[in-house]
C-alpha cells in the first residue's frame, strides 16, 4: 500500500493537534504504521499551525514531500492556501470557513481576501476543491469549539483515508473527555453528512 | 493519548499511539527511574508533565525544579546515592545545566542517569538552533539520538543502563521530529522504581578540587574509551539497509535517516544505510568497516556536521580514499534550518546526478505566485492576555525613548509592532542583565521586562547585581501564575509542586524585597490608571525598582471559568464607532477584525471580555454585551 499523507493547516487554537491526534489513534486502531507530526509552545500562540499525518504499512518520516499530500484539510482558508505546495492535482482540498483575520492584516488597515480568490488560487493546484460550513455545523453540534471534529467527520465521509468510521468514533471516545462527548459526536456525524450530501466523487 | 494515566497500565506488548516524549516518560516507568526534574522548554515539556500528572501513582519523585542546572544537580545528586534519576530540558537549557553536568562526568554517577536534551532545528520556539550532540564532545558523555518515538522509550531505558554500567551520565537527545512526533509505540514491562537512597561518603572521588578533579579526568577519559566499546557493540548501531550498489553509502541518525530512507526508496537507490543511535562515542571500527566497503559515502545529519567530522577524521586515520559527501565544503545539505524530505531529496540529487521525481521548480513557481501577498500569521499573544494591558501601560507611560531589554516567554511577542515593547532579546534572564549595561552606559530609562516563570529560573541574580551595583533600571515582571508559553506549569510562584501537591508559594515581591530593592510595586495590568501611576513611579525612583503587573494567563482563566460553568461575555462595537482603528492600532488583539466594509468587528469566538479595548476607545464605542447579533469567524 502507498503511504497515506495529509496535511491539516490552520491557526493556533483551532484544535488542529487534536484533530491531528485522533486521525492517529484511528490509523493505529486501523492496524497501521502511522506518524502524526506537531508543533508546540510558540507556534501555537494565535499563529499559523500545520501538522503532517503519514498512514501506511511502514512510515519513517513525520513530513511530508512537497506535490505528495493526499488530502489537505484546511481549517483556515488563508492558511489553507499557505500549504498548497504540498498538492497536486489528486490532492482532495478541503476548507473549513471559519476566516481568521491575520493581526498583521488587520493593522495595516485591510479586511480578510476574498474567499473566491482563495478559491481560485487554490484551483491552480487541484480542482478537488470542497469548502465545509464548519462554522455553522459546530454551532449546530452546540459549540464552536468542534469545527476540528465537524472537519473530521468532513474527511471520514470523503473516502480518502484508510480508515473505516468506526475506527474514528472508537479513537473519538478514547480521547475526548466523557462531558464532551457528545456535543463531538454529533459534530462528526455533521461533517459526516455534509459531505455525504454532497455526494461528490472524489 | 487519551490520559497520562493509561500510560500506568503494565501491558507488555501493547500498541499505542504515543507522543516522542510521552514515550520517554512510558521509559522512565520501564527503567524504574525514581527521580525525575525538568524544567520546563518546548519541544521538552511534555516529559515532565505527563510524569507529574502519574508521578504519585507510580512512586516517582517528580519536581519543576527552578531551572535546569538545578534540575540536572538533583537528579545527579540522587544518581549519586544509586537512584536512577533523569532530568528533561530543551537544548537551551543544557547551556544552563552545562556547568553541573561537565563537572558531574568528573564525578560520576552509581545509579543511572539520564539527561534529556530537546534540540529545535529550525527554532520554531526558541532563541537558537544549536546542536546538543557538541556537548557531549565537550563533556565526554555519552550521547543517544532516538529517531522515532519507539527509539524514544527504548533508548531511555537504554541510557539508564549504559550509564550504570559506565558510571556517567548519559546524555539523550531528541530534535522536535521526535519528541513531537506521535508514533505507535510498543510497551514493555513496568519496573518498580526504587527511591531509597544511600549516600557513601568518599572525597577522592566526589569532592572536585583540583588535586581530586585531576586523577578524576583521566578515569573519565577512561570511562570513554569503555563507552566506545558499548558503541561498537550497540543495538542502535547497525547497517540498517543492506543495499545492492556497493559504490555509496548512507551514514545518518536521528529524524535525518527518516527522510534519508525514504528519498533513497522515492530515487530508488539502492544503498547500504549505517544508521547511529549512539553518537557518542562513536563506533569509529563500524565507521572504519563502512568507510573500506564503499567508494563515496553520503552523511546525512540534522544541524552541525558532528558525524561527518568524525568520518572524515576516521577515513584519515585509515588513509581511506573514501570520497566523504556532507556539509562541509559543497553544502550537499545545509547546518542551518531543519532538514525536510525535501531538502535531503535535493541533497541526494546534486550527489548523484538522478533526476527528480517531480519539478520542484515549476512547483515553486506555481506556489510563489499563489501566496505572494498572502498575510504571514506569526504567533501573537492571545486575545485577553494580561501582557498586552502591561505593554499598553509600559508604552503609553515610558514612550519611545525608554530601552526594552526582554526575556524568554510568552511575553517575547510583545516586541512586534502595535505593542513595540522587546529591544534586545537573548537567553532567560538575559533582559534584567543587559539592562544594566544599556541604562549605565545610555542613561536612557530601562524597563527591563521579565515573567514570573523566568524571574525564579533567572532573574534573582541579576535583580541583586541591579541593587548592589546601584543600576537605575524599572523590572517589570510580568506575573501571569504560571509558565504559560510551554504549556502552564507550575514555579515557586504558584504554590504548586511537581508531585501536584500544595505548597508555600514565593511571592516575587517579597524576593525583590529580600534582595534590597527599595521600591516595589504590585498593580492589576487590567486597573489601568493604578499601573500607570505605579509606573510613573518606579520611573522616577533613582536606583533599581520592580513593578510586578499580576493578572492570570488567559488561557487559565477561560478554562476555569469554562469548568466553572461561568459565562464569558464578550464585548461589542457599538453605533459610536467612527472607525479611527485606535483600538486596532494600538492594541493589536487577535479578536479586533476589519469587516468586508472596512469597519472594526470583535470575533466572539476570539473575545474572552478582557475589556483593554474599551479602555482604549476614545469614542466608548465598544461595550460588553450579551446575546445574539455578534461577529464570528465566518461573518466578518
Amino acid at each position: 500500500m502507498k503511504i497515506f499523507n495529509m496535511v491539516l493547516a490552520g491557526v493556533g487554537g483551532q484544535g488542529i493537534l487534536l484533530a491531528a491526534e485522533i486521525l492517529g489513534t484511528a490509523a493505529v486502531k486501523e492496524g497501521f504504521d502511522v506518524r502524526v507530526s506537531e508543533v508546540h509552545g510558540m507556534a501555537q500562540r494565535g499563529g499559523a499551525v500545520v501538522s503532517m499525518v503519514r498512514i501506511g504499512e511502514k512510515v519513517f518520516s513525520p513530513l511530508i514531500l512537497e506535490g505528495e499530500a493526499d488530502v489537505i484539510l484546511g481549517f483556515e482558508p488563508i492558511e489553507t492556501l499557505r500549504n498548497a505546495k504540498y498538492a497536486s492535482e489528486k490532492t482532495v482540498i478541503m476548507v473549513g470557513d471559519e476566516r481568521i483575520p491575520p493581526p498583521v492584516l488587520t493593522l495595516k488597515g485591510e479586511s480578510y481576501p476574498k474567499m473566491d480568490v482563495i478559491l481560485e488560487r487554490l484551483k491552480v493546484f487541484s480542482e478537488k476543491i470542497v469548502t465545509i460550513e464548519a462554522s455553522k455545523l459546530a454551532y449546530e453540534a452546540g459549540s464552536p469549539m468542534v469545527q476540528n471534529v465537524v472537519m473530521l467527520g468532513a474527511l471520514a465521509a470523503a473516502g480518502k483515508t484508510p480508515i473505516k468510521k468506526e475506527n474514528f468514533m472508537e479513537a473519538l471516545r478514547e480521547l475526548l473527555p466523557a462531558k464532551y462527548l457528545n456535543v463531538n459526536v454529533k459534530a462528526f456525524e455533521l461533517g459526516y453528512q455534509y459531505i455525504k450530501s454532497l455526494s461528490i466523487n472524489f | 493519548m487519551p490520559n497520562p494515566k493509561s500510560l500506568l497500565e503494565d501491558k507488555p506488548g501493547k500498541r499505542v499511539l504515543l507522543l516522542g516524549n510521552e514515550a520517554i516518560a512510558r521509559g522512565v516507568l520501564e527503567a524504574g527511574i525514581g527521580v525525575v526534574t525538568t524544567y520546563p522548554g518546548t519541544p521538552a515539556s511534555e516529559i515532565g508533565d505527563t510524569i507529574s500528572a502519574i508521578a504519585r501513582e507510580a512512586g516517582i519523585y517528580m519536581e519543576y525544579s527552578v531551572n535546569e542546572i538545578v534540575a540536572v544537580e538533583v537528579a545527579g545528586g540522587a544518581a549519586n546515592c544509586g537512584v536512577r534519576a533523569l532530568a528533561a530540558m530543551k537544548h537551551v537549557g543544557l547551556n544552563v545545566a552545562s556547568d553541573a553536568l561537565i563537572t558531574l562526568a568528573y564525578v560520576g554517577v552509581r545509579g543511572g542517569m539520564v539527561v534529556v536534551t530537546a534540540d529545535d532545528p529550525e527554532c520554531y520556539s526558541s532563541q537558537n538552533e544549536q546542536d546538543s550532540r557538541l556537548y557531549a564532545l565537550l563533556s565526554n558523555l555519552p550521547c543517544l539520538e532516538p529517531s522515532n518515538p519507539q527509539e524514544a522509550k527504548d533508548m531511555t531505558i537504554y541510557a539508564a543502563e549504559i550509564s550504570e554500567k559506565l558510571e556517567l551520565p548519559v546524555l539523550l537527545r531528541t530534535t522536535t521530529r521526535v519528541s513531537h512526533t506521535r508514533a505507535p509505540v510498543v510497551l514493555g514491562k513496568i519496573s518498580k522504581p526504587n527511591l531509597k537512597g544511600e549516600f557513601i561518603r568518599d572525597p577522592k572521588h566526589l569532592v572536585m578540587v583540583p588535586a581530586n578533579s585531576r586523577p578524576r579526568h583521566d578515569v573519565l577519559l577512561q570511562k570513554v574509551e569503555r563507552a566506545k566499546e558499548t558503541s561498537e557493540a550497540s543495538p542502535y548501531n547497525n547497517v540498517a539497509r543492506r543495499g545492492k550498489d556497493k559504490e555509496y553509502g548512507v551514514i545518518s541518525s536521528s529524524s535525518a535517516y527518516n527522510y534519508a530512507v525514504e528519498a533513497l526508496d522515492l530515487l530508488e537507490l539502492d544503498f547500504d544505510v549505517l544508521k547511529l543511535g549512539m553518537t557518542h562515542p562513536l563506533p569509529e571500527k563500524m565507521i572504519g568497516q563502512f568507510l573500506m566497503e564503499h567508494d563515496k559515502v553520503i552523511v546525512i545529519e540534522e544541524l552541525e556536521p558532528y558525524l561527518e567530522l568524525h568520518v572524515k577524521a576516521t577515513a584519515k586515520d585509515l588513509g581511506l580514499k573514501t570520497e566523504i559527501y556532507g556539509k562541509i565544503g559543497h553544502q550537499y545539505f545545509l547546518r542551518s534550518g531543519e532538514l525536510s524530505p525535501r531538502k535531503v531529496l535535493e541533497g541526494l540529487l546534486k550527489i548523484t546526478g538522478k533526476k527528480p521525481p517531480i519539478s520542484f521548480e515549476s512547483l515553486d513557481k506555481k506556489y510563489n505566485e499563489a501566496v505572494k501577498d498572502l498575510p504571514l500569521r506569526p504567533p501573537i499573544l492571545c486575545a485577553g492576555c494580561p501582557h498586552r494591558a502591561s505593554f499598553y501601560i509600559i508604552r503609553k507611560v515610558a514612550g519611545e525613548k525608554a530601552i526594552y531589554p526582554t526575556d524568554i516567554g510568552c511575553y517575547a511577542l510583545g516586541f512586534a509592532p502595535p505593542l513595540n515593547v522587546g529591544d534586545i532579546l537573548i537567553c532567560m534572564g538575559a533582559g534584567l542583565g543587559t539592562a544594566q549595561g544599556i541604562s549605565k552606559t545610555t542613561g536612557a530609562p530601562t524597563i527591563a521586562i521579565i515573567g514570573d516563570s523566568t524571574f525564579f529560573h533567572a532573574g534573582v541574580s541579576r535583580l541583586l547585581n541591579a541593587v548592589y551595583n546601584k543600576h537605575r533600571i524599572v523590572v517589570a515582571v510580568l506575573d501571569n501564575f504560571t509558565t504559560a508559553m510551554t504549556g502552564h506549569q507550575p514555579h515557586p510562584g504558584t504554590g504548586v509542586t511537581g508531585m501536584q501537591t500544595a505548597t508555600e508559594r514565593i511571592a516575587i515581591e517579597k524576593v525583590a524585597e529580600g534582595c534590597g530593592v527599595k521600591l516595589v510595586k504590585v498593580v492589576n495590568p487590567f486597573n489601568f490608571k493604578e499601573a500607570e501611576k505605579a509606573l510613573k513611579e518606579a520611573l522616577a525612583f533613582p536606583e533599581t525598582s520592580l513593578v510586578v503587573f499580576r493578572a492570570p494567563c488567559a488561557l487559565l482563566l477561560l478554562r476555569e471559568k469554562r469548568q466553572m460553568g461561568v459565562e464569558v461575555i464578550p464585548f461589542r462595537v457599538n453605533e459610536k464607532c467612527t472607525n479611527c482603528l485606535a483600538c486596532i492600532k494600538l492594541l493589536g488583539c487577535p479578536a479586533l477584525a476589519l469587516t468586508e466594509a472596512k469597519t472594526v468587528a470583535i470575533n466572539e469566538n476570539l473575545c474572552v471580555g478582557c475589556g483593554l479595548c474599551a479602555y482604549v476607545c476614545p469614542y466608548k464605542a465598544i461595550e460588553q454585551s450579551k446575546g445574539s447579533g455578534g461577529k464570528t469567524g465566518e461573518n466578518i
